[in-house]
């Protein structure tokens, strides 16, 4: 224990450690699995980490102060530990025994702050759905004019280099960022089967940067330091200039407010710490919002797929590779290609109409979707909120079109609570703030309601194209957002497409 | 029966039929590309021509029976279309071949899409050792009303490696709405031509970025397994790893058997701009100053790194 702490401007250091009786702590170890526990702790004795996570082991002089009353008695060294815990993979038990084990036995002078850096690591990896992720781009500003001092700059549009990350200077960089009265320990992770490299922030109130940040001698009493920390996410997808980010969550009850606030933080930090003299960053929200990286990986990732969804899929995906100097001629995309299903075709009866319409559905379905959409793909979306603005179909034209949408309307839920008051800010703001089609005529006799449309469920995307190869959805008629060509999770519709994204992905 | 001698009795069994499925699938590739030969040699598609066209002689047409003619007439006139179909991918893929950029029309699916559907497809071939990869694709549309010449980019494949976007912005730039001031600022002229040009070349020089950090990696792949393995004594000079550092593969990570690594940082034509190495006590200039005495090309310098792990 420091003897006495000074305000500093430094981070907190990994091997600070946190009681173990902290219900937080208990609260964030209940939450692995065993394996993942035993993996945990063996890890922690790894040799290159054993300097953040000192075990509480056996000290040999001091023989006669044996606790028979001791339920794990320490080790005499790691290696003994390391063993032990090597031998506790190969048996059964309950995870009670590990997550007690750790927290009463080998490590009960607390767990440093690397140690629970990795626990919320492999609960990620455990639950990757867990975050919610929002994905920003990261995009280049004008250099600054030489005497302005306070301009707003502008986003560069004409620039040609592409934003580079180095996570140690970005770090550096983001220390630099935070104010003196709030500490930070940030760990970075590589997840073993996703191309992108996470970065866990934890965020403590404190002007200290030794246990005192933790031991919590508020006043206040009872309540530490730690109820108010804040945890924050940042995944750096490999090749690709995006980055994306989670909400903060509280350790404790927290004002909403306030973790609202270093959110902001962070995304205002997060582009200083990425720009270098002369070359600086911004980054700009990208509507789309999920839990699944995967999802994230595919439309704001390295690849191919960032500007060709739904059906444009066929363009970017590998399955459609024909080399120019292989002359059979393809079949076309939506056909029956293999010779084999064509036997068939000869064999069986005459489709009746609705064995015809059906297949015309699914057709049409492969046609409007491509490759995305597909329920076993991984790449869902929970959640897509839609704004219409265009004017009431008039009486001739509602024959025409979209009773779907009003059905689809109808389940959204009356509770408006807080994200719902967000969501809809985001949509006003993503109304008004686009130059666009501003000087458009206003018809006063055309009668525009105000409909926003959710779509809500494991692959919200799929589950359209499944309604259109059941044929309850049209679509040859379905405008093109509601195959997530897009690329988005909230947006405003004008003129039957997502305003502001006229599709280009830019 | 016994469990083991009926496994025994079927797994020869399954072995026939997998090879069997195996030339089977075979037949059919061959019967494939034998169908396309076919239907692109000139002298069938003349035959099918003039079978369709005979030349009107009453003495046949009453001789030859009514209905099976007319199913021949069908088959024919199925071959044909399928003919020029081949015809037409021949060119395409002959387009393709002697061109690394080509353009296709392509409808957008959507009801509710711009200019009635209207797009503009531009293929990019890209070629990795002597084989053609999946091209890369930018659909083009003409959203402003106003303008009905000026185009935009709707979709593309392009990785965020290629700065699109940028070279968007300066070949093809927006219209301005030109209400309040009338004629008096030109407007912004788009160059298709420029910037298919220049997007090609960033792609060309992406690609053989990625080529000649792939290269470095294969020459030098020996070690890597050797230390993957763990078994052999590593000179200290071996290159274990080498890995792309950023997002457009212009800079390369370089790790050496006794934990030195390094970084290799290239410009647009793969010139080596910098270099340098880290030891275990901060910079190893000695190994830097070794190294990068050609100063020159990437695959120079890659050279000399297999020289000196070599041990020279």
């Amino acid at each position: 224990m420091v003897r006495f702490s000074v305000p500093t401007k430094a981070r907190l250091p990994s091997s600070l450690r946190v009681d173990s009786s902290n219900p937080a702590v208990i609260k964030s170890l209940g939450r692995l699995s065993r394996e993942a526990l035993i993996s945990l702790a063996i890890s922690w004795l790894d040799e290159d980490t054993i300097a953040n996570a000192v075990p509480y082991l056996e000290r040999r002089d001091e023989e006669d102060e044996i606790d028979p009353d001791d339920i794990y008695p320490p080790c005499g060294s790691v290696q003994e530990l390391y063993e032990l815990y090597v031998e506790m993979q190969q048996q059964k038990g309950s995870k009670r025994d590990v997550a007690n084990r750790i927290l009463e036995g080998d490590w009960r002078h607390g767990l440093s702050l690397y140690q629970l850096a990795m626990v919320d690591f492999y609960y990620l990896e455990e639950h990757p759905m867990s975050q919610k992720w929002t994905a920003y781009k990261i995009l280049p500003l004008k250099p600054p004019t030489k005497d302005a001092d306070d301009e707003i700059l502008q986003v560069d549009d004409k620039a040609l280099n592409v934003p580079r990350f180095h996570p140690s200077t970005f770090l550096q960089s983001l220390q630099d960022q935070v104010l003196p009265d709030v500490k930070a320990h940030y760990q970075f992770y590589r997840p073993k089967d996703l191309s992108v490299l996470l970065l866990r922030i934890f965020v403590i109130e404190s002007p200290y940067n030794s246990s005192m940040a933790l031991s919590g001698v508020t006043g206040s009493g009872g309540a530490t330091n730690f109820t108010s920390s804040r945890t924050v996410y940042l995944a750096f997808p490999d090749g690709s200039s995006h980055i994306y980010i989670t909400k903060s969550q509280a350790n404790g009850p927290a004002p909403t407010g306030e973790s609202k606030s270093l959110q902001n933080l962070i995304i205002h930090g997060v582009p200083k710490a990425l720009s270098r003299p002369r070359e600086r960053y911004t980054l700009k929200p990208t509507s789309l919002t999920s839990r699944n990286l995967e999802t994230l990986l595919d439309k704001r990732g390295p690849g191919r797929g960032n500007a060709a969804g739904g059906g444009w899929s066929i363009y970017a995906s590998d399955k459609n590779k024909k080399s120019p100097l292989d002359a059979i001629l393809p079949s076309p995309p939506l056909s029956r290609d293999s010779s084999l299903s064509e036997q068939n075709r000869k064999r069986s009866k005459p489709l009746n109409s609705d064995q015809r319409s059906a297949k015309r559905a699914k057709l049409v379905a492969q046609a409007r979707f491509g490759d995305s959409g597909l329920v076993a793909d991984g790449k869902g979306i929970e959640r897509v909120d839609v704004l219409l603005k265009d004017p009431f179909p008039t009486p001739s034209a509602v024959e025409n079109q979209g009773s779907e949408e009003d059905q689809a309307n109808a389940p959204s839920e009356t509770s408006v609570s807080a994200r719902r008051r967000t969501i809809d800010a985001v949509l006003r703001q993503a109304a008004d703030g686009d130059d666009e089609e501003m000087n458009e005529p206003g018809n006063p006799s055309q009668w525009r309601p105000t409909v926003q449309i959710t779509f809500q469920g494991n692959h919200v995307f799929a589950g359209i194209r499944q309604l259109v190869e059941a044929g309850i959805v049209d679509g040859e008629r379905m405008p093109g957002w509601m195959t997530g060509e897009d690329g988005v999770t909230v947006g405003v519709v004008k003129h039957g497409r997502i305003r502001g994204n006229k599709g280009s992905g830019l | 029966m016994d469990p083991a001698v009926d496994e025994l009795q079927t797994n020869p069994l399954d072995e026939e039929i997998a090879s069997l499925k195996k030339q089977v699938a075979h037949l059919r590739k061959t019967i494939k590309i034998e169908c396309s030969t076919i239907l692109s040699s000139p002298s069938i598609k003349e035959a099918l021509v003039s079978s369709l066209n005979p030349q009107p002689s009453p003495k046949s047409a009453a001789l030859r029976p009514r209905k099976p003619r007319k199913s021949v007439d069908r088959d024919e006139q199925l071959l044909l279309t399928r003919s020029k179909q081949q015809e037409a991918y021949n060119q395409q893929c002959l387009y393709r071949i002697s061109a690394s950029v080509t353009a296709f029309k392509v409808h957008d699916p959507d009801p509710n899409a711009v200019d009635g559907g209207h797009v503009l497809g531009l293929r990019f071939e890209v070629m990795t050792r002597g084989q053609f990869m999946q091209p890369y694709y930018v659909m083009l549309n003409r959203p402003y009303p106003n303008n009905n010449k000026t185009l935009r980019v709707h979709r593309h494949t392009v990785p965020p490696a290629i700065p699109l976007p940028g070279l968007a912005a300066r070949y093809l730039p927006v219209p301005k709405q030109q209400m309040e001031n009338d004629s008096s600022v030109a407007l912004p002229k788009q160059d298709l031509e420029r910037f298919v040009k220049s997007l090609r070349r960033e792609i060309m020089r992406y690609h053989n970025r990625l080529g000649v950090s792939a290269d470095l990696r294969r020459s030098l792949g020996a070690h890597s397994q050797a230390a993957a393995d763990g078994l052999s004594q590593l000179p200290s000079n071996a290159i274990i790893d080498v890995s792309i550092a950023d997002t457009e593969a212009k800079q390369i990570r370089l790790t050496w058997a006794d934990e030195r690594n390094g970084r290799l940082v290239m410009d647009d034509d793969g010139k080596v701009v910098k270099f340098m190495v880290f030891g275990a006590e901060g910079r190893d200039w000695e190994t830097t100053k070794q190294l990068t005495d050609s100063q020159g090309r990437v695959e120079d310098v890659a050279k000399m790194l297999e020289e000196y792990a070599a041990g020279r």
